[in-house]
């Protein structure tokens, strides 16, 4: 079961689980649809979805849990498809902790290398490491029910690291977790992972975590996969309608290209607004089915269009009127209704920003302006 | 509307008093006289021990009461097991049928005794030709005995993370091994209670027990019940006070048992 005869030579990053057009159908639904992706040796992944989008089940595949119904799964180079969850070298932390309420933490950390026939010498040594590793010194005694829900995660987490799996399986680790308590578990996690540098494979709906836990994401909508990439590149340059507004970017525009020339293309949207803006780099026009931006990449100034001194040719100016204010704290999210067409757009204003903007108020006319190059292209 | 309700309080009252004297005065009666001196057993004369000293030299009650305890032990043993294995199943496989089965196994709890006891004396001597005897007490126990322990088994089933032993597997432990390491010590409360319930089933049945003992194998209840023919006798008594102590012992150790796995399995 040891993973080291397996090494990729010559390869810098070697793949340490690969999933290979894995299908898994329950009545009625298809949970998993046809995913494919390499994970590497080392890296934090994540899959990241609502619920119900088959992140969990895919987990579970790889854990053995559940059988797919067509693909493969490669762990460490091997395939795995036909092997019971007792034998895959992997682990998984569960969403439920699922410590075992009739053993100590010490005696629940141990429970694999006891099934591993390792001398209890051996046993004890590797526990304490473990337990030292996820600063649960002094409570090896303890029972689970004796456990706040923080310590029941790291006598978790340390249950499986002791067996040093290849990859270790989080399914939704924190979702049980109070705000504050899953934040110091994210920065926890990203600790012990640094420490041992076991891959960890995240699952998770929440993308804040996501993205500050992960280095690399994978984003899944009803069992497909949407999109992989780093956190940076699923935030900024989501590539579907659905990849931007579960990351946050709430100003979506659906539309087409109506028209290009002069190295300008002109997008109009389904509720008639036009926009102008320079041909992107990188996009296949015609491909072109929508745009994002991000509320905090957005400016209000206050007045009519007419009111401002034309910015650079390359920033987008749209007029209109303010909706409402919601103040959240460290920034209050703005809407705008547009005068040109029936769109609402969020505009975030942090405290920082200038007077003229903390001073707006409901009903005011104003222009909201943001460069072009910050619209992020959808083409799904 | 006032004085309605305290009408109805008092009635109420006097039916929990009255329910409670017809429960439990025969059984203290039948305690106190087994110590008194009086030779029908029904009124007090004095304290004696001399009922009991008969109680232990009468042979056939000894008889009586090693086969029931016999019966008794051998009947929690293999209905408890049987009892865990089939609500494990029930539980856990999907199966055509599987709805039909989780009923009808309530039949003999549900079904009267008469019908049980003399459908399974025709079963065991017209078609499988089973010896009277301990072996068809045994058998006929069993097959009321069981469905009790799948129910309280399968009772605790509800409540078990299922987690447990995925995570188990996950860990490495084969499913035998999963059953020894986690499943089973789960579920022991609940085994143990199953056991401790069906002990005084089995022990005190008389009715099936009845259809299908034949001749000379007599079990306590059956013996008490044919000494009443020659009118209640202070033994009697004596032999009640046994079977009331039994039964209380089996219920405070269900109790306790209990509650210790609740206090166990609370997180």
């Amino acid at each position: 079961m040891s993973g080291s005869d397996t090494q990729n030579a010559g390869q810098q990053q070697a793949v340490c689980l690969e999933i290979r057009d894995v299908v898994k159908q329950f009545p009625g639904v298809t949970a998993v649809d046809h995913i494919s992706l390499e994970i590497e040796e080392g890296e934090i992944f994540s899959f990241l979805g609502p619920s119900g989008c088959g992140k969990s089940t895919l987990l579970r595949v790889v854990a053995g849990l559940e059988n797919q119904d067509q693909g493969d799964v490669l762990i460490a180079g091997k395939v795995v498809n036909d092997l019971p969850p007792y034998k895959r070298d992997c682990s998984t932390v569960f969403q439920s902790h699922a410590l075992f309420p009739h053993m100590t933490v010490a005696d629940n950390i141990g429970f694999g290398l006891v099934e591993r026939k390792i001398p209890k010498a051996e046993i004890k040594k590797r526990v304490q490491a473990k337990v030292d590793l996820v600063n649960m010194g002094g409570m090896e005694d303890r029972f689970p029910h004796q456990l706040s829900g923080g310590q029941m995660q790291r006598v978790a987490l340390a249950r499986s690291l002791v067996l040093e799996p290849t990859v270790l399986l989080l399914d939704e680790p924190l979702a049980a977790l109070d705000r504050k308590l899953r934040k110091e578990m994210q920065v926890e996690l990203k600790r012990i992972q640094r420490e041992v540098g076991t891959t960890f494979l995240n699952v998770t709906h929440d993308q804040k975590e996501a993205l500050s836990l992960s280095d690399r994401i994978a984003v899944m909508k009803d069992g497909v996969l949407l999109q992989i990439g780093t956190p940076n590149e699923i935030y900024e340059t989501p590539r579907t309608r659905f990849v931007a507004s579960f990351m946050g970017a709430s100003n979506i525009f659906v539309g087409s290209v109506v028209d290009s020339a002069d190295g300008n293309i002109t997008f109009k949207t389904e509720d008639g607004l036009k926009v102008t803006l320079p041909i992107p780099a990188d996009g296949a026009v015609d491909q072109i089915s929508g745009f994002s931006v991000h509320p905090e990449l957005v400016e209000l100034q206050p007045g009519g269009t007419d009111a401002l001194p034309t910015g650079p040719a390359a920033d987008v100016l749209l007029a209109g009127v303010i909706k409402e204010i919601f103040y959240l704290g460290d920034f209050s999210e703005i809407s705008v209704q547009l005068n040109d067409a029936d769109i609402k757009l969020t505009v975030y204003i942090s405290r920082s920003c200038g007077e003229a903007e903390a001073k707006m108020t409901q009903g005011q006319a104003v222009v909201a302006r943001f460069p072009a190059e910050s619209m992020n292209i959808l083409v799904g | 509307m006032k004085k309605k309700k305290r009408i109805a309080q008092k009635i109420l009252w006097v039916l929990s008093i009255l329910t409670l004297v017809f429960l439990w005065a025969p059984m203290i009666l039948i305690i106190v006289f087994s110590f008194s001196n009086n030779k029908y057993g029904s009124s007090w004369e004095g304290f004696t021990l001399k009922w009991y000293v008969k109680l232990l030299s009468n042979d056939q009650v000894r008889d009586a009461l090693t086969r029931s305890l016999i019966i008794a032990g051998v009947t929690v043993v293999v209905a408890t097991f049987i009892g865990t294995i089939t609500a494990y199943g029930l539980y856990k496989l999907n199966f055509r049928g599987k709805q039909f089965l989780r009923t009808s196994i309530l039949l003999p709890i549900v079904f009267p005794s008469v019908v049980t006891g003399s459908a399974l004396l025709v079963f065991f001597t017209r078609l499988i030709h089973i010896p009277l005897g301990y072996p068809s007490i045994i058998i006929a126990h069993i097959v009321f005995c069981s469905p009790l322990a799948v129910f309280i088994i399968l009772g605790r089933m509800q409540r078990f993370d299922w987690a447990w032993e995925e995570a188990a597997l996950d860990l490495g432990a084969t499913p035998f091994r999963t059953f020894l390491r986690v499943t089973g010590p789960q579920l022991l409360p609940a085994i143990m209670a199953s056991a401790m319930l069906i002990f005084p089933w089995s022990f005190d049945d008389f009715v099936i027990t009845y259809f299908v003992s034949g001749v000379g194998s007599t079990t306590l209840p059956i013996y008490v019940f044919s000494q009443l023919r020659f009118g209640a006798t202070p033994v009697i008594n004596t032999i009640g006070t046994l079977f009331v102590t039994i039964t209380m012992l089996g219920m405070l150790a269900v109790y306790f048992s209990q509650k210790m796995g609740n206090k166990k399995s609370s997180t």
